[in-house]
């Protein structure tokens, strides 16, 4: 909203990138891996070695001697001796605090020590004894959907009060936590009517979040009454489920929530909390639990798919069915995977209109850490395979890709696959703009210089925001005039307090300097459904508004008092109250608040979506807006060696109207960079369900050397100046990982449908095509060497 | 440990002296205590930060006689008679952000700012070490600390201009202290 132009807009000055700059770069930033509370416990955590198995001994003898430990505590300790429940979960309550009787994933947390430093602790843990009668265990929801297979829950998990858009459908065998479906037209006449039909599978990998902050909390738990400090983006759904742990109104549990160190959706859900809180239940002091980087890989992870793809088009390059089989691994509890698949399966429609869908998606138990939230909430793995495959059939049909996609994108009117109508729709603007600055020609040849080879590709993505939803706040117009912000809205780095700062100074027209966001504490800072889904500035930004627009009220009457003028004749103007017609006359709000003897101003603002989806059809409104990018990139891949090089990358976003453009490139440039990690290595390798690679030695992340060198990106607006805000914290993201794809494709003839796109995986599809006897270009070649040629290519089947 | 449990399991903590900021420090390090141990633990220098404790991220980096180093992997007790600098080293005594530190500011080369410091020493030294640093030299330099945020184009703007800077200072026929 720097568009200036408008008159006296003096409380603009002072403005930065964010408001606490200063604590940016001092490391000032009070994240709660600072907090020290007086008299705490260091805690630490024994975590299962083997994937799937009976506790059959559990022996802490030795450590408990160890002096300077306070409290070891067990699964069955919390069973027998504790007067609260044993399970969390943000859907099903499925996750005990610590293993009860069995364990299901390596890396589960088993027993937990509480000592007076955290030397005194790892001693400790290094005492205790577990043994435990291995079971048979699953890894891929194929293994675990079979007939036979191991079941992780033997008792159904119970289902507990969770958010208004989760639908819940059991119907699936027992290792399936949750099934969502579309149903839209009549699949079979669709795939009837179609000239050609195309059968792909598309894999992503489970990967991990890696906020260079660990999850840390702090928690103290008296006798009726819980402080929890925790690095959590979803401060009350922490607040209600150690509320329903310890049996306890929400009222008597306060969570302060600082900012985030990174999280990136893989602090949403508790995982750590109920442990520090249950340790500090037994030991009656406050306990510090905080990860060990290689905890925090076997703490949450990014869903591994499997998408079956079946699409029919007619011999224009219309797009008139689609079938859908996404198979998720939600790991070996629940957590937030029964909402994810909803996305993640209505989201494998893509951005194109098709009158005829099918999708069946699957949240599926196994025996691998619990999948959960990621930045792109599913639409990467969605994306991953809908605009993989639009490319390999423009192929198929000798179209130009650019061509087919323009063909088959969604315009204002059509109805998605949910039933409900589109509007705000850019997506053709975006993929025009990403051809022309990439220079996207169908025609040209890959460019080859020496033994290495460059080429372009494209793709467009549509992405969904958490519907229906909820946010309040409130604002507090003090009698100097400052204003105080009360938000949950958590600064995770995306800016968020700033943005609202912004909105508040304009709406109020008060410099920022003169606007504080309280801290985030769920005994001060009103309701927010979560910090997530790309909604605040959406969500909270109305909220916001909404408060604003009632200090505005209250201002008036407030200032209708001290004048002869009625309130309908006053209006707030240049950051003061005046009779409309009449600014020079104003009152300050510091005169009206002190003046009028208010104390202070309180507004309130409440911000609520609706919708939702009907669960038998997946028909209804899944979204209150869609959020919408374009990718393309342009790579090179060196024939000798298979590695990729993305040498130029294009982001094109729709934001609606931009607020703050430093954190919109910002936030469009990290998820580029993260990616390209996906695109091109990242992937957490399990053997047996051993992890391989748990530490950043071995699990690399995007560093400088792995940006492109031209980074071009268009953050496009509608111009409009009440043009709804749309989230850009994820939407860039799942347009990176097929755009890469396509442009390998493009240079080698190499395509890849099982994400990450390694050097291994690039080299063996040339090897093949080698073997083929030197393929044209273009040809298409899985890497295994199998060609994919032809209309009736069937990789998998959907059904 | 085969089976003695004693007081003694932890090991006995050592004196150890450096400067850091600056002035003269002594802490208590158990031996295989490290450097962010002991700055966060008993100086409370919170903006030395641990991200991945192998020395990969450099979250920790902090100046150990000017040159970055990760933290992580220094253990306290080597750290006896070094000149350590952190990131809350870089202001001048009146509070004044040093250039590095204003041009992050200004260029908001940041989102969530955990690995912020670290950056920010390890430009320290690259102002010194290569004063006419090219774009890719800057990448390169800075390839050793990680930002998953991915605030990388932003870093590498605040870079490239107080190099700029840097050299307009240098250059400048009036300054002399440059």
């Amino acid at each position: 909203m720097e568009s200036g132009g408008r008159e006296a807009s003096t409380w603009r000055e002072g403005r930065s990138g964010m408001i606490d700059s200063y604590e940016r770069v001092t490391g000032r930033v009070p994240f709660a891996t600072n907090v020290e509370v007086q008299g705490m416990l260091h805690a630490v955590l024994l975590r299962s070695q083997i994937a799937h198995g009976r506790i059959t001994r559990i022996d802490v003898s030795r450590a408990k001697e160890v002096p300077g430990v306070h409290t070891i505590l067990t699964g069955a300790d919390i069973v027998v001796r504790g007067a609260f429940k044993a399970r969390f979960g943000p859907v099903f309550r499925d996750q005990p605090i610590l293993a009860i009787d069995k364990v299901r994933f390596v890396g589960e947390p088993v027993v937990a020590v509480a000592a007076e430093d955290r030397d005194i602790a790892v001693t400790a843990l290094a005492l205790i004894d577990v043994e435990y009668e291995e079971l048979p265990a699953v890894f891929t929801p194929e293994e675990a959907m079979a007939n036979g297979a191991p079941i992780l829950h033997e008792e159904r998990p119970e289902l507990g009060a969770t958010f208004a858009d989760i639908l819940i459908n059991r119907s699936g065998d027992p290792n399936t936590c949750n099934t969502f479906k579309v149903r839209r037209g009549d699949i079979e006449s669709g795939f009837a009517q179609s000239d050609h039909i195309f059968e792909d599978v598309f894999t992503s990998p489970s990967v991990q979040h890696v906020p260079l902050e660990t999850h840390c909390c702090i928690a103290s738990v008296e006798r009726s009454r819980i402080v929890i400090t925790t690095g959590t983006q979803i401060p009350y759904m922490v607040r209600g489920q150690i509320a329903e742990i310890f049996g306890l109104p929400a009222s008597a549990v306060q969570v302060i929530a600082p900012p985030l160190g990174g999280a990136y959706g893989s602090k949403c859900y508790p995982s750590i909390e109920p442990i520090a809180a249950a340790l500090s239940y037994f030991s009656g002091r406050p306990v510090r639990l905080q990860n060990a980087r290689d905890e925090e890989f076997v703490t949450i992870t990014k869903h591994g798919v499997k998408i079956y793809m079946k699409t029919g088009v007619r011999s224009d390059g219309r797009i008139l069915a689609r079938k859908v089989l996404a198979l998720f691994n939600t790991g070996a509890y629940a957590d937030i995977g029964p909402r994810l698949i909803k996305n993640g399966g209505y989201g494998t429609n893509g951005p194109v209109s098709i009158p005829h869908v099918w999708i069946d998606s699957h949240a599926v138990y196994t025996n691998v850490t619990p999948a959960g939230a990621f930045r792109g909430y599913g639409i990467s793995q969605a994306a991953w395979a809908y605009d993989s495959q639009i490319d390999m059939i423009a192929h198929r049909l000798e179209m130009d890709p650019y061509e087919l996609r323009m063909k088959n994108l969604l315009v204002d009117g059509e109805p998605f696959c949910t039933g409900e109508l589109m509007h705000d729709v850019h997506f053709r603007e975006l993929l025009t703009t990403a051809r022309d600055r990439i220079g996207w020609d169908w025609s040209a040849a890959p460019e080859r210089v020496g033994q290495k080879v460059r080429a372009k590709g494209m793709s467009c993505i549509i992405k969904s925001t958490v519907t229906p939803s909820t946010s309040t706040a409130s604002v507090k117009l003090n009698d100097d005039g400052s204003l105080h912000i009360l938000t949950s809205s958590i600064e995770l780095g995306q800016g968020v307090h700033t943005l609202l700062v912004n909105l508040a100074s304009d709406q109020l027209q008060i410099p920022v300097g003169r606007i504080s966001v309280a801290r985030v504490d769920t005994d001060v800072t009103p309701y927010d459904q979560q910090t997530s889904s790309s909604r605040s500035s959406w969500s909270m930004g109305h909220a916001l508004t909404a408060a604003i627009s009632d200090v505005k009220e209250q201002l008036l009457s407030r200032a209708a008092e001290l004048s002869d003028e009625e309130a309908s004749q006053l209006e707030i103007r240049n950051g003061h109250v005046s009779v409309i017609g009449a600014p020079e006359q104003g009152l300050s709000y510091q005169e009206v608040v002190r003046r009028t003897r208010a104390g202070n101003i309180v507004g309130r603002g409440f911000s609520q979506t609706q919708g939702g989806l009907d669960p038998e059809s997946g028909q209804g409104v899944a979204s209150v807006h869609w959020h919408q990018a374009a990718g393309a990139a342009e790579v090179e891949v060196d024939l000798e060696t298979g590695h990729v090089k993305v040498v130029k990358y294009h982001a094109g976003v729709y934001a609606g109207r931009v607020v703050n453009q430093v954190h919109g490139e910002l936030q469009t440039e990290g998820n580029l960079a993260m990616g390209l990690g996906q695109a091109l290595w990242e992937e957490l390798l399990y053997d047996n369900g051993q992890l391989q690679n748990g530490s950043l030695a071995d699990y690399m992340i995007a560093s400088f050397d792995d940006m492109p060198d031209e980074v071009d990106l268009n953050i496009l607006e509608s111009g409009r100046p009440d043009a709804e805000l749309h989230g850009i914290g994820e939407t860039s993201l799942p347009a990176v990982m097929p755009a890469i794809a396509n442009a390998v494709f493009r240079a080698t003839g190499v395509r890849i449908t099982d994400l990450p796109l390694t050097a291994e995986k690039v080299l063996r599809g040339l090897k093949a095509l080698e073997a083929e006897g030197g393929a044209k270009n273009g040809d298409l070649t899985t890497p295994d060497g199998a060609s994919t040629d032809g209309q009736k290519h069937v990789v998998g089947s959907v059904t | 440990m085969e089976g003695e449990v004693g007081t003694n399991v932890v090991g006995e903590a050592l004196e150890v002296s450096f400067v850091l900021n600056g002035r003269a420090t002594t802490v208590r390090a158990r031996t295989h205590h490290t450097l962010v141990d002991v700055l966060r633990d008993q100086e409370h220098l919170y903006g030395v930060r641990e991200g991945c404790g192998v020395g990969m991220c450099g979250a920790c980096t902090v100046l150990v006689d000017g040159e970055p180093q990760s933290g992580c992997l220094i253990l306290a007790v080597s750290a006896e008679g070094r000149e350590i600098t952190t990131v809350e080293g870089l202001e001048d005594a009146s509070g004044e952000l040093s250039d590095i530190q204003d041009a992050f500011v200004r260029h908001t080369a940041f989102q969530c700012s955990y690995c912020t410091s670290g950056f920010l020493l390890a430009t320290k030294r690259l102002l010194e070490e290569i004063p006419d640093a090219s774009p890719h030299e800057v990448k390169t330099y800075l390839a050793g600390n990680l930002c998953r945020c991915g605030s990388y184009m932003k870093i590498l703007a605040a870079v490239t201009d107080l190099l700029e800077r840097r050299r307009t200072v240098a250059l400048a026929p009036t300054k002399e202290d440059a």
